[in-house]
């Protein structure tokens, strides 16, 4: 009992404690609020001129981690999460799942992981702090340490941790990317849709073991803190052309790499969306190799130019 | 039809019997057609009558609720899902490509990518017009106008319509493809996790 009543007095005094928190204290408790807590967003997505209200549902059934989001506007387009595999229900197609720890395209995965993995790339500065969603929240800055990539504010919730805002930011403050929160209410049980959720049968998680592996591709640079995640060669979606893929990330920004024959219409050699998009394309011999990602495109141009075999 | 009971009648009417009273002017079926008709003698004087009156009312309303479907509880559903069995699911996965197609998932990154490729933007619009900005045509019939920023496009002058769309063909081919990834790597990054995990178990 004792033991219990000091938990909640540590539980009852973050206010005090919180003056004195580094910002990779703030991120690490928003990982750890994103992860546990069980909560209900309502949210809008802004990218260049797109706007998107969408509602986030978090909780955990049985120790597993249940999420829930729903596009509110246009046709019905439903992601469901129950502990590592994701379902994706649109009204185009049947619904099919895939392993993954978050639901892709809202917040980046990274801030429910490892906040420390991230920590070669980017520094993590506090902010001012302002009222969001009626809620007192704090700034933290996750900047990049080199100009290879785009950076980050994210604010926290005082109370709770969980983000309320997130921009994505070119090198000059130009705004990319922005999420607000309008409504956060944190909850005290799952609620009803979570469990409903977890007791529906979802589709067989994909199976991926068809990826044919790639050959052994190198990059003779990088930027600082991206890694290799998946080698393969597929046949692009919509074209059909056969690729060479590399998939490289450092924690916040993805970027995808292809090596294909060059094909009877040039590729641009550098183009840049409004929403940060970017794509690189470099030709060597008969190849060309393309580069996507939301970074700034010399940073495509450099790792296409320093892609090699091994 | 005594007098008694007409009076009796006419007292529930009026809301001057207790409750007894009542129950027992329910039961009594004879009386109901009274209670009706002085139902409807004092709704007439008081200028309440509808514009048509349906007489046999109690009748066909006993009738409609006979032929309503009896509510029967929903049988309580059995879980079957318990968490060892969510984890054993995962043994006898379905190739996904098999079953519909890469193409469907692909169609569910292309909104995304419309996003992305309407606002390319090319150099040759330059050389034609002093507003390039309205030159472009967006790829995927939207009419965002372009251009936060113009990457140098090699020879682009010398590229047809017919060569300008294939190109933007191309580019949204990669940037869908871009898009489908990161749904699919985001689980090869757990696949590489817990064979770590496991590993981890096993010593």
């Amino acid at each position: 009992m004792r033991l219990i009543l000091l938990a909640l007095l540590v539980f009852n005094s973050p206010v005090i404690a919180q003056e004195d928190l580094s910002a990779k204290a703030w991120l690490d408790n928003m990982s750890q609020a994103l992860r546990e807590q069980e909560f209900k967003m309502s949210l809008i997505q802004l990218q260049a001129d797109h706007i998107r209200p969408l509602v986030y549902i978090h909780g955990k059934i049985e120790d597993q981690e249940v999420a829930f989001l729903e596009h509110l506007n246009g046709p019905p387009k439903n992601a469901v999460r129950v502990g590592t595999t994701v379902t994706f229900i649109e009204h185009d197609q049947p619904a099919y799942s895939v392993r993954a720890n978050r639901i892709q395209g809202i917040l980046p995965p990274a801030f429910a992981a490892d906040i420390s993995k991230l920590e070669s790339g980017y520094q993590f500065v506090l902010g001012g702090r302002s009222r969001l969603a009626g809620r007192p929240s704090q700034l933290v800055r996750i900047i990049p340490k080199d100009n290879f990539r785009y950076g980050y504010q994210v604010w926290l919730d005082m109370e709770s941790y969980l983000p309320l805002r997130y921009d994505m930011l070119t090198q000059d403050k130009q705004l990319l990317e922005q999420i607000l929160v309008v409504e956060l209410l944190v909850l005290d049980a799952p609620p009803a849709i979570l469990i409903e959720a977890y007791k529906q049968d979802w589709p067989a998680v994909a199976s991926q073991s068809k990826r044919d592996v790639g050959d052994n591709w190198t990059f003779n640079w990088l930027p600082e803190g991206f890694e290799i995640l998946v080698k393969d060669s597929h046949r692009l979606m919509g074209s059909h052309e056969a690729v060479e893929y590399i998939a490289l990330s450092d924690g916040m920004a993805n970027i995808s790499v292809y090596v294909a024959r060059v094909g009877d219409t040039k590729m641009p050699e550098e183009l840049v969306t409004r929403n940060g998009l970017s794509l690189a394309t470099e030709v060597v011999g008969n190849f060309e190799v393309v580069a996507v990602g939301k970074v700034p495109t010399e940073t495509l141009t450099r790792i296409a130019k320093s892609i090699g075999i091994q | 039809m005594d007098k008694l009971g007409q009076e009796w009648v006419s007292a529930a009417v009026d809301g001057e019997t207790d409750e007894h009273a009542l129950a027992e002017l329910a039961a009594d079926e004879g009386s109901h057609r009274q209670w009706r008709d002085y139902h409807m003698i004092g709704d007439a004087m008081r200028g309440e009558l509808p514009k048509s009156i349906n007489l046999d009312l109690s009748a066909s309303i006993a009738d409609a609720i006979d032929k309503e479907p009896r509510i029967i509880a929903p049988a309580r559903r059995v879980d079957s899902k318990k968490p060892e069995l969510a984890i054993g699911g995962f043994a006898n996965v379905i190739p996904m490509f098999k079953q519909f197609g890469q193409y469907a998932i692909a169609a569910s990154v292309a909104l995304f990518a419309v996003v992305g490729v309407q606002n390319y933007s090319q150099q040759s619009a330059i050389d034609v017009s002093p507003l390039p900005v309205l030159n472009t045509r967006p790829l995927v019939g939207s009419v965002t106008p372009v251009s936060l920023q113009t990457g140098p496009v090699q020879a682009s002058q010398s590229l047809s319509n017919v060569q300008v769309m294939e190109q933007r063909q191309r580019i949204n081919a990669y940037i869908q493809d871009h898009m489908l990834q990161q749904r699919l790597n985001n689980g090869a990054k757990i696949d590489d996790n817990s064979k770590l995990d496991s590993n981890l178990a096993d010593h």
